[in-house]
């Protein structure tokens, strides 16, 4: 057995391996809606997408660093000195991960081959089912550990806005899943009915006739999604992971501005509702006195 | 079950023989792109003669006079831009209507910013419309203004009519959702399931972007791929292409909604349908729409995937007016207006509905007086005089 093989039986060298692909598949599964939109977007959506885009970065440092060969040492290396509790819960999460990753590779193996035309409610919901789960159970509670002493309030504020950034990404990118599903379906009837008329000898030489009939399938499948409730649940997600995630960062900016001499929001909020009143008031009076007049 | 294939010979072989044609393409695009483009929108000539706060009101006067004595007052919705009614000479309801001696002035909501966030449905309808209506009846001494209203701008103008009945001398709706109990279209299904409440209070606005990807996401195989593909098939055309750019530019000219005012539509409208039961309340009075006495006539289209039919039509059967008439457009949400096929009919029907409902009033709102109370007397004689009764109809 060499020695690279054997490197890749340590647990350290499996984990920091896991961290690679899993980042590699969050990082490429992030670009696909920017990348497949990029000719349309306006710039104001090209700057959501640039936001978006920062989140996977972030990711991608902090698992790096934490990935690499002396972090993952190191980390090791304390694990000795750990509570055995603390090393189970690892070690069941190490489990889940793994689980998680075969879920992955069964996913890909049937790429193309289990969507069936028109229909929605057999998606493969599991697959980030299983990352949620994983995430919630064996991830989320590191960033939520009760925190103690003066900054408790700023370092349980960054936890959470990192955990919420994680929950939204993992929300975002079933919901980009799902809206990529159509896509998949259509291209594979089309090439089912290219393939058809090829035999046949029918394959026509105006090839913008199949490009409508493939636009025509691809809006259809859209509108079978749409209104099924499998769709509407995962747009509902979304749109609350991104809440809460937008909220918590919210609240993290507030706590980092109130060491500049700037407003927040929440002091702008204050004084924008009260000049909102005043102004209705005023009006109203106004009209009171012209009527008068 | 064999994997299918894409026959990638033939597709290669038509390519080789399309590339000569690809190839003059891109030359005739590189000659457009590259070469001057008229692509600017809203160009009618107009003056501002109202602000206040963030809104102005547009007012378009007909080259060769006004052949109506009562102006008309367009209300647009807070979601886009009322430039789509002037999108490009040629393609002009406002143009249309001064062709046809109709003088009009057009609400211009302007760019909400966070201050806006607080802002009700109230504050637009009693608020803002009101002030214009006022603004305009003082200005030409008339009792009364002709009413027109677009999508939401339309769900207000309704609201504002059942309001303020004495102010309002013929009320045109268009494209205007007031049943929100409905299936047919995507956003009635998604609205009655999101949760505004967190949405506002998390956001303060709602933003422009999100507003676009949301009716971007309608429908992806159109509006996301099909239509770029015909951009594309049409990049060597000037005029197509100035088009394009101009639609380009409405489209995504979004100003973000205010927050409060959005969270009541939606809760109130698309979760509890409450306006077209009378249930309705705004600045602490219900909005009853059997108080519409006045004449209706109410446009929508048969191919609007964002208000679809079963939204606009029940509005003539739930109003008090006796004279109401729906016109059902072979058209979209957006065709009403930027068709040439519609063009060529929606404007000139309207101006003449008008024209046949265009009897002067006898009193103009004094300075001090109770403006309300003299008008709404007459209102009621006005109403029973038609007696036309509902009419329906589709082009």
């Amino acid at each position: 057995m060499s020695e690279n093989q054997n490197e890749k039986l340590y647990p350290e060298s499996l984990m920091s391996f896991w961290m690679k692909s899993a980042t590699d598949f969050w990082k490429s599964t992030s670009r696909i809606w920017p990348d497949a939109t990029e000719p349309f977007q306006s710039e104001g959506l090209k700057k959501q997408f640039q936001k978006l885009e920062s989140a996977p970065k972030m990711w991608q440092s902090f698992i790096s660093a934490f990935s690499a060969p002396e972090s993952m040492n190191a980390l090791f290396k304390g694990m000795d000195i750990l509570p055995e509790v603390v090393l189970q819960t690892l070690q069941s999460g190490w489990g889940g991960y793994s689980d998680l990753q075969k879920k992955w590779l069964e996913k890909a193996s049937r790429m193309g081959k289990q969507s069936e035309a028109y229909k929605f409610e057999d998606i493969d919901k599991d697959l980030f089912k299983a990352w949620a789960e994983v995430y919630e159970k064996e991830f989320s509670q590191f960033l939520n550990v009760p925190q103690i002493g003066l900054t408790r309030f700023y370092q349980e504020r960054t936890g959470q806005t990192l955990d919420r950034l994680n929950l939204f990404e993992i929300a975002l990118s079933e919901f980009v899943n799902l809206l990529y599903l159509p896509v998949e379906k259509s291209t594979k009837a089309m090439s089912e009915k290219l393939e058809e008329v090829t035999k046949k000898g029918e394959l026509s030489e105006n090839f913008e006739e199949y490009y409508r009939e493939w636009i025509k399938i691809l809006e259809g499948h859209y509108m079978v999604l749409f209104k099924s409730t499998e769709y509407i649940q995962v747009l509902n997600n979304v749109l609350d992971a991104g809440q809460n995630y937008f909220s918590a960062r919210n609240h993290l900016i507030e706590d980092i501005l109130q060491f500049f001499p700037v407003a927040t929001n929440k002091d702008m909020d204050e004084l924008y509702k009260e000049i909102y009143l005043l102004k209705k008031e005023v009006k109203k009076l106004s009209k009171k006195v012209a009527g008068l007049k | 079950m064999s994997e299918p294939k894409i026959p990638v010979d033939l597709i290669m072989k038509k390519l080789t023989e399309d590339s000569e044609e690809v190839l003059k393409t891109a030359q005739k695009a590189s000659d457009v792109l590259l070469g001057p483009l008229d692509t600017a929108i809203s160009t009618t000539p107009c003056d501002i003669v109202y602000e206040e706060d963030r809104i102005k009101v547009k007012h378009y006067k007909p080259k060769t006079g006004a052949k109506l004595k009562t102006p008309l007052l367009l209300v647009y919705a807070l979601i886009n831009r009322e430039t789509m009614l002037d999108l490009q000479p040629g393609r002009s309801t406002i143009q249309n209507f001064l062709d046809e001696g109709v003088e009009v002035y057009m609400i211009d909501w302007g760019y909400p910013t966070r201050k806006d966030r607080y802002l009700t449905i109230d504050d637009h309808v009693n608020g803002y419309i009101n002030n214009v209506v006022d603004f305009i009846r003082k200005r030409h001494s008339i009792p009364k203004i002709n009413l027109m209203g677009i999508c939401m701008g339309g769900t207000f103008s309704v609201m504002y009519t059942a309001l303020h009945p004495e102010k309002i001398k013929n009320l045109i709706t268009t494209v205007t959702p007031t049943n929100f109990d409905t299936d047919q279209g995507l956003l009635h299904i998604w609205m009655k399931t999101i949760d505004v409440d967190r949405m506002i209070d998390t956001l303060g606005n709602v933003p422009a972007d999100m507003m676009n990807l949301g009716f971007l996401i309608l429908n992806p195989a159109r509006l996301m791929i099909d239509k770029y593909v015909g951009f594309l098939k049409n990049i060597g055309d000037k005029t197509f292409v100035e088009n394009f750019i101009r639609m380009e530019k409405w489209i995504f000219d979004s100003p973000d909604v205010p927050g409060e005012t959005f969270r009541q539509f939606i809760n109130d409208l698309y979760k509890k349908n409450l306006l077209i039961q009378n249930k309705m309340e705004l600045g602490g009075r219900r909005v009853d729409l059997k108080k519409i006495t006045v004449p209706l006539l109410n446009f929508y289209g048969r191919y609007d995937h964002l208000v679809p039919p079963e939204a606009c039509e029940h509005l003539t059967e739930a109003v008090g007016s006796r004279d109401t008439e729906d016109v059902c457009l072979d058209t979209g949400h957006i065709g009403i207006y930027v068709s040439s096929r519609v063009q060529k009919e929606f404007a000139p029907r309207i101006a003449r509905w008008l024209k046949e409902r265009d009897k002067p009033e006898k009193e103009s709102p004094g300075r001090k007086k109770p403006v309300a109370s003299r008008t709404a007397a007459k209102t009621k004689a006005t109403i029973s005089s038609p007696k036309k009764g509902k009419k329906k109809s589709s082009t």
